[in-house]
């Protein structure tokens, strides 16, 4: 295929500014020279300085259990079978809970790496990284059903459509690579709550993410229809067309910002499927992430495409594994889990050495989090599953400003209930607000008479897991 | 409470001052007189106490729980959880029960509880009625002072302004020239006649002008000429759509309820297309509001129904469900209506005071459950959810007595049917009885017994019998005893004793089973077989039935339930109820009588008789009995007489059915309807688990406060009287700001859904009330006021200045440009490629209701592909469609005032490699060169088509040369249309065509 001279010199251009540092950052100058105004993306200063660039979110959908994989409880192996009695959501007038008992995890934990932090069996790929984690074992929700806890985790709203995280860092942060979405969402499957996780709702329609699904058209209208050249051809009759019309409505911003649009949207043609196609990466980097060369799907696939991404200066990637079903919502059996875990376990581990090894740690946040725990008791002791619980369950931070190598919080000895240190889903949004460098009061946004903000009247920063 | 009415009495007090046109200095309080010791006690006491403890949160700064006690009204009032005491009863009064921090849930002050002698001295301060001198402090309604609220620039009424004098084109003109010479400012020259028509085609009907169109308009100089074509825009069905989609924005239309599995709602349509036509018709908008808040009443009032008043409800029953089982998040669904009602007529955001008095407007908390008893007082139709998936609560479009008169007439022909199959049947029940007495004297007994559950009895009768023609035989199959009747597999076999003849009831009956009742001999002897209702003697079975369960080859006679009888007449077994065996024939009796099978003789013959009767149905504790009989009287005269009725009843009922069929529908509608009426209380914090005071349904306080006249309905038909009663101003003002904001590209009040204090002023006050007042005019009708709109020099001046000088147009010395909405980019799309379908749509395909089975796991999650117009679409609201969320369309789940505009690259990818915008453009080529051959005609033609102009001299630079490089020797016709498919795509690809001047 010949490519015209607009293509060459752009890629040329692209690669070199690449090259010249780690995150993208030859681009961001002469970006935030551009015309800010006019462009919502143009990346802007965070409220304080922060050495976060991008986030990485991994939402596992269904609800991870806090008891068999993070938050060791021995005493809920010692008690099992024991009777108790508590008003919980879940269990509440409903047929054949009228007694509970409290049902041991199916896994072992081990202390692992020099913190000695407890990870269980089901993890052990990322147990290896936990000295590079702060696992908070206290995180509590306001919802027990899965499509209000997920909204709640993405947007702070447990009913209502609201911005999702990701628009909102968007919004607080704009954009490094004007090539490429400023908040990406690989989701092979639409999760609880639809496109609202990962909708822009009253902020700007450039914040909304922008969906992400591997495969031969990974984002709406990317794949080229027409052969580089002839699309080139259009592109300058456009450009011709459009620069006439310009000429008699001078100091449109809008028009300006268009026909710019189409100029990256062209490199975007080549920029993003570059940006997912794994072929030059290193046989021992695809192995790291458990990928077989070739391979197009599966979460390593997810967790590769996210640092090449956020490589990119793409703001926010988020990951999400699995879907609205067939997910880790284990009623039936916690052999789902067992099922589960493998399939992001080396994934995960691999994105955080690879970070690591390329310097990434300092720049990029990684948030592995779900939307709720799961009971540590059922209706019986042999119950193979466990329900949902938002009283208590278990999220990891690594990297850019979070400190490493800790627990943050506790629950009681059973698991049930977060009493030492709460983080509340509002808490967690400021926390991660705040390593980005954004103040979360400030970040609000005016609508309906209203300043919103992720965490509406909520929220308190965890100062305790930052570095 | 004693207390309770003692606010109750201030409000009214104050309340009719409000009316009155007269607002208040000071509050008006009915406290108990205060003694100057009781002063005194409260200076050297009481003050310092408070001062020391409370005011820091309950203070001017901070209004923790909405509650002050910094002035005697802001303790009289109370905060959300109501009055903070009760004077002269520290037992009943909050204030004491929080500082004894005896209650878990209120506690105060929160951390350290007073002293004893603290809180002595409150109490006693309470006992003694508490004495409270303190005046001064303005009270406050929500958000701000009364004071405040009065002058408040939108609660002002309209007063009619005069217009500036100065020359100018229309009174609309005059006042923006006004404005502008203020600021050293001059409106720009007229827009050239193809950008106006352009422009205003679609600015009224959301489409472009066809090429003709813009022709004739170019060409005609007559100053009638755009006010023709205004009015022809303005009678086009298209207006409806494409102002009727404005006001679909505002109120959140979807097709689904939006909760946690997404419900479809297949009859959201008709509330849809009432908005459509609403607007085509120029329904006033005072009516429009009043029906889409209480249409349902008026209809129920007039005498003959008006299921388009009720469809109006839609505006209520199509706000959004919450949850997973939507019954228990109700609260959630009325705040959504009370907040898209008052954004969307008022201009208020009434949501917040929800969980807490408004923090900027005159809104309190009690303003909000005001409203909200009425909603809770209000039936919403019910979409299903997860675990309840039927609809259910929808609203009939007539009521009983409307129904019954609006049927009358097409009912009329099914009646006088009906009037003939009573008379056959009274016939026919006239010559059932003697002909019971008949056979009753003339019966001989062949055989008789019963069988126990799941057994079968085979008999044969041992001497052969004699028969006449016209005498019968009858096996009659009955209940036994007590045990009811069950499914009875009969076989029968007839046979002349010479071994002539016979007739078996297998052979005859079961291949052509539904053929005739009576039935057919084999050898073709008509009404020889009579499946009879035996408890009336010789009454057929009258009712047929094939393919019964929609089991091919099931096929039965039968009256009612039972007496029935049934054959499989296919090869295989068939399992329905019981499992009949290929080929078989069954007969099931009345619980309180049998069913028989007769065998009219046709000849005169000594017959051998064999029969079986089997239980067809095994298990419990039931059985049959059975009977031979042989009638031994020629029947032949008195059963064709039943003959004849039996069988025109039963083929006549296919008529009636059909009759029955072709009747009007009382359809239900997704609605609102009354419910059961009652205030409701406020609720703590806005949770449902922590109900406090009840609060009267009323209006508005700051509009009024008016209280319910009838507390026996919902108080949705005073609402709807409140919101278009001239004495509030919000609504008009709102309304005529609305259409100069889709006309002119921005609002006189640039918050569109913001009336109040965190809005924005009106840029052109006076304008605004002019409008206002034009409105109450034109009898609150839409279509003068656009045309006073459109035919202003403001609307036709040019967008080509610039824009530096005023970079928002505030003061709209130019015309503001805009870009296509997402509905004009596609419709416009289809229009130039010739695919649009023009009709108006009607319902989705969705699955039938019986299938639902959606959940949070598995939502509805289908799309309707149409090339109708784009608000015909289906629209999901937990699963947007990605191309109307990509360009910016409306939000389905939450009010739009106005779409936002951004521009992205991602955009730009659908110009650039769209399947449908592809195909589209092709299209438009392939109709573009079938009508011309020359490549200059062509050209004009694409440029008309997609840009409305002719090419000029610049295009024809380019685009020459352009298409020539599309050409090559070798295949010319197919490289010449890729040739102008890419020019097309450059053409509706461009600003040119994305962006009105």
């Amino acid at each position: 295929m010949d490519r015209s001279p607009l293509l060459q010199s752009r890629r040329t251009f692209l690669r070199s500014s690449v090259a010249s540092s780690l995150l993208m950052p030859g681009l961001v100058h002469q970006l935030m020279a551009a015309d800010q105004a006019a462009d919502p993306l143009a990346p802007r200063a965070s409220h304080f300085p922060v050495k976060a660039k991008a986030v990485i979110f991994l939402f596992m959908s269904g609800g991870v259990s806090h008891v068999d994989t993070f938050d060791p409880k021995p005493k809920l192996t010692t008690d099992h079978g024991k009777k108790v009695t508590f008003d919980h959501p879940e269990t509440r007038n409903r047929p054949g809970y009228e007694s509970i008992y409290l049902k041991k995890p199916d896994w072992q934990f081990q202390p692992r790496g020099a913190s000695g932090i407890e990870v269980s069996s089901l993890f052990p790929e990322v147990g290896g990284c936990v000295d590079d984690l702060c696992v908070i074992r206290s995180l509590h929700t306001s919802h027990s059903n899965h499509y209000n806890a997920t909204l709640g985790m993405h947007t702070g709203s447990f009913a209502f459509t609201r911005p999702s995280i990701g628009s909102w860092v968007s919004y607080g942060l704009g954009t490094e690579n004007q090539n490429l979405p400023s908040f990406v969402a690989i989701a092979p499957q639409m999760p609880y709550a639809g496109t609202q996780v990962w909708g822009s709702d009253f902020l700007p329609g450039a914040h909304q993410g922008t969906r992400v699904v591997p495969g031969p058209e990974p984002i709406l209208d990317l794949a080229q229809r027409l052969p580089t050249n002839q699309q080139a051809r259009e592109l300058a009759a456009l450009r011709a067309l459009n620069a006439t019309h310009q000429a008699d409505r001078p100091g449109d911003p809008q028009l300006a910002a268009r026909i710019r649009s189409f100029e990256t949207a062209f490199g975007m043609q080549f920029e993003m499927p570059d940006a997912l196609n794994l072929d030059q990466e290193p046989d021992e980097t695809l192995g790291l992430y458990g990928l077989k060369r070739g391979q197009t799907d599966g979460f390593g696939w997810q967790c590769l495409a996210a640092r090449r991404l956020v490589e990119r200066g793409v703001r926010f990637v988020e990951l999400i594994h699995s879907g609205s079903s067939g997910n880790w919502d284990s009623h039936g059996d916690m052999a789902d889990h067992g099922r589960l875990a493998p399939q992001v376990d080396k994934p995960i581990a691999g994105l955080l050495q690879d970070l690591k090894r390329r310097g990434l740690m300092d720049e990029v946040l990684v948030v592995w989090t779900t939307e709720f725990g799961r009971t540590p008791f059922n209706n019986t002791a042999d119950n193979k599953g466990r329900e949902h619980h938002n009283w208590a369950f278990t999220s990891w931070l690594a990297g850019a400003g979070v400190r490493p190598g800790m627990v943050h919080g506790a629950t009681d000895e059973h698991g049930i209930r977060a009493v030492e240190k709460p983080v509340h889903v509002h808490d967690f949004h400021a926390t991660i607000l705040h390593l980005m460098g954004l103040d979360h009061t400030k970040l609000t946004y005016r609508h309906a008479g209203r300043d919103y903000r992720l965490t509406d009247v909520h929220g308190v920063v965890t100062h305790d897991v930052l570095a | 409470m004693v207390s309770n009415s003692k606010w109750g009495g201030w409000l009214v007090a104050r309340l009719a001052l409000v009316l009155a046109g007269i607002w208040p200095a000071v509050p008006t309080t009915v406290a108990a007189a205060t003694a100057d010791d009781g002063d005194s006690f409260f200076e050297s006491r009481v003050r310092p106490v408070l001062i020391k403890h409370c005011l820091k949160c309950h203070g001017a700064e901070k209004q923790e729980g909405d509650l002050r006690l910094d002035t005697r009204a802001g303790w009289q009032r109370g905060g959300s959880q109501g009055p903070a005491l009760v004077a002269g009863k520290p037992q009943e009064s909050l204030l004491i029960k929080a500082i004894s921090h005896d209650d878990s849930d209120l506690k105060m002050p929160p951390d350290r509880p007073l002293s004893p002698a603290d809180r002595a001295t409150l109490t006693e301060w309470v006992n003694r009625g508490a004495p409270d001198p303190r005046t001064e402090g303005p009270v406050r309604l929500g958000g701000m002072t009364l004071d405040a609220a009065r002058a408040w620039w939108s609660f002002q009424p309209i007063q009619p302004p005069k217009t500036p004098a100065l020359p100018a084109f229309s009174a609309i003109d005059a006042f923006l020239l006004a404005k502008m010479a203020e600021r050293n400012l001059a409106p720009a020259p007229a827009a050239d006649r193809r950008t106006l028509i352009r422009r205003v085609t679609y600015d009224l009907t959301g489409l472009p002008p066809t090429a003709e169109e813009v022709e004739a308009f170019a060409q005609n100089e007559s100053p009638l000429a755009y006010r023709r074509l205004v009015d022809r825009l303005l009678a086009s069905p298209a207006y409806g759509e494409r102002w009727g989609r404005h006001w679909l924005d505002l109120v959140r239309y979807a097709d689904t309820a939006g909760e946690n599995s997404d419900h479809p709602v297949p009859q959201a349509w008709r509330y849809r297309n009432w908005v459509i036509n609403a607007f085509n018709a120029d329904q006033p908008y005072d009516a429009f509001i009043r029906d889409q808040v209480a249409g349902d009443l008026r209809a129920a009032r007039s005498e003959a129904g008006d299921p388009e008043a009720v469809v109006a409800t839609g505006f209520l029953a199509i706000a959004r469900r919450f949850g997973h089982d939507i019954d228990k998040d109700m609260h959630l669904t009325r705040e959504d209506v009370v907040d898209t009602l008052g954004k969307s007529v008022l201009g208020l955001s009434l949501g917040c005071a929800r969980c807490h008095a408004h923090k900027f407007d005159p809104i309190s908390f009690e303003d909000y459950y005001a409203l909200d008893g009425i909603f809770s007082s209000t039936k919403f139709a019910f979409p299903g959810c997860e675990p309840k998936q039927a609809q259910r609560d929808l609203v009939p479009a007539y009521t009983d007595a409307q129904w019954k008169q609006f049927e009358s007439g097409p009912r009329q022909p099914l009646n006088a049917l009906d009037a003939e199959r009573k008379q056959r049947q009274e016939t026919l029940n006239s010559l059932l009885g003697p002909l019971q007495e008949t056979t009753a004297a003339n019966t001989r007994t062949l055989s008789e017994g019963a069988i126990d559950d799941g057994k079968s009895a085979a008999f044969t009768v041992s001497e052969p019998v004699q028969v006449e023609p016209g005498q019968a035989l009858v096996l009659a199959i009955g209940p036994r005893g007590n045990h009811g009747a069950d499914t009875t597999r009969i076989t029968w076999r007839i046979e002349a004793e010479d071994g002539s003849k016979h007739w078996d009831s297998s052979e005859d009956l079961i291949r052509n089973f539904n053929a005739g009742n009576p039935h057919a001999d084999a050898q073709g002897n008509a009404r020889v077989w009579w499946l009879l209702d035996y408890r009336a003697g010789f009454r057929p079975l009258d009712e047929p039935l094939r393919d019964h369960n929609g089991q091919p080859g099931l096929n039965v006679w039968r009256n009612g339930d039972t007496p029935s009888a049934v054959v499989n007449a296919t090869d295989q077994e068939i399992a329905v109820w019981t499992k009949l065996p290929p080929q078989s024939l069954f007969v099931h009796p009345a619980p309180d009588g049998p069913v028989a099978l007769a065998w009219v003789s046709p000849v005169s013959a000594r017959v051998r008789i064999q029969a079986t009767v089997a239980d067809g149905h095994p298990g419990g504790s039931d059985g049959v009995s059975w009977q031979l009989n042989h009638l031994t009287t020629n029947l032949q005269a008195p059963l064709a007489a039943v003959a004849d009725q039996a069988e025109w009843l039963t083929a006549n009922a296919q008529e009636r059915a059909a009759l029955e069929a072709a009747l009007p529908k009382r359809d239900l509608l997704y609605g609102v309807t009354e419910g059961t009426p009652a205030d409701a209380p406020v609720l703590l914090r806005g949770d449902p688990e922590k109900p406090g005071p009840i609060t009267p349904r009323r209006w508005l306080e700051v509009l009024g406060g008016t209280p319910l006249k009838d507390s026996a309905g919902s108080g949705r038909q005073e609402l709807a009287d409140w919101l278009t009663s001239p004495a509030n101003p919000l609504t008009p003002r709102v309304l005529v700001n609305r259409l100069w904001q889709h006309h002119l590209g921005a609002g006189i009040v640039r918050t569109p859904n913001d009336f109040g204090s965190r809005g924005q002023a009106p840029s052109h006050p006076e304008l605004l009330d002019w409008l206002a007042t034009e409105l109450f005019r034109a009898n609150w009708q839409l279509k003068p006021l656009h045309r006073a709109i459109l035919f202003s020099n403001a609307y036709q001046q040019s967008s080509l200045v610039d824009p530096t000088v005023d970079p928002e147009n505030l003061w709209l010395a130019r015309f503001s440009r805009r870009r296509l909405s997402i509905e004009e980019l596609r419709d416009s799309l289809l229009q130039v490629s010739g695919t649009l379908e023009r009709s108006q749509g009607g319902p989705h395909p969705f699955p039938a209701e019986s299938s639902w089975g959606f959940s949070q796991h598995g939502p509805f999650a289908a799309s309707y592909p149409t090339n109708r117009r784009s608000l015909y679409i289906m629209l999901k609201r937990n699963r947007r469609d990605p191309l109307f969320a990509l360009f910016d369309g409306a939000d389905p789940n939450s009010t739009t005032p106005e779409r936002s505009l951004t521009t992205v690259p991602t955009q730009a990818l659908f110009f650039l490699n769209d399947p449908f915008f592809h195909e589209e453009a092709a299209k438009l080529v392939d109709q573009v060169l079938a009508r011309h051959s020359d490549e200059q005609a062509r050209l004009e033609d694409l440029f008309q088509r997609t840009l409305q102009r002719p090419p000029q001299a610049a295009d024809l630079a380019w685009t020459r040369p352009f298409l020539a490089s599309y050409r090559t020797p070798e295949n010319q016709d197919d490289t010449v249309r890729r040739g102008w498919q890419a020019l097309a795509r450059v053409l509706l690809g461009s600003n040119e065509f994305l962006y009105l001047d």
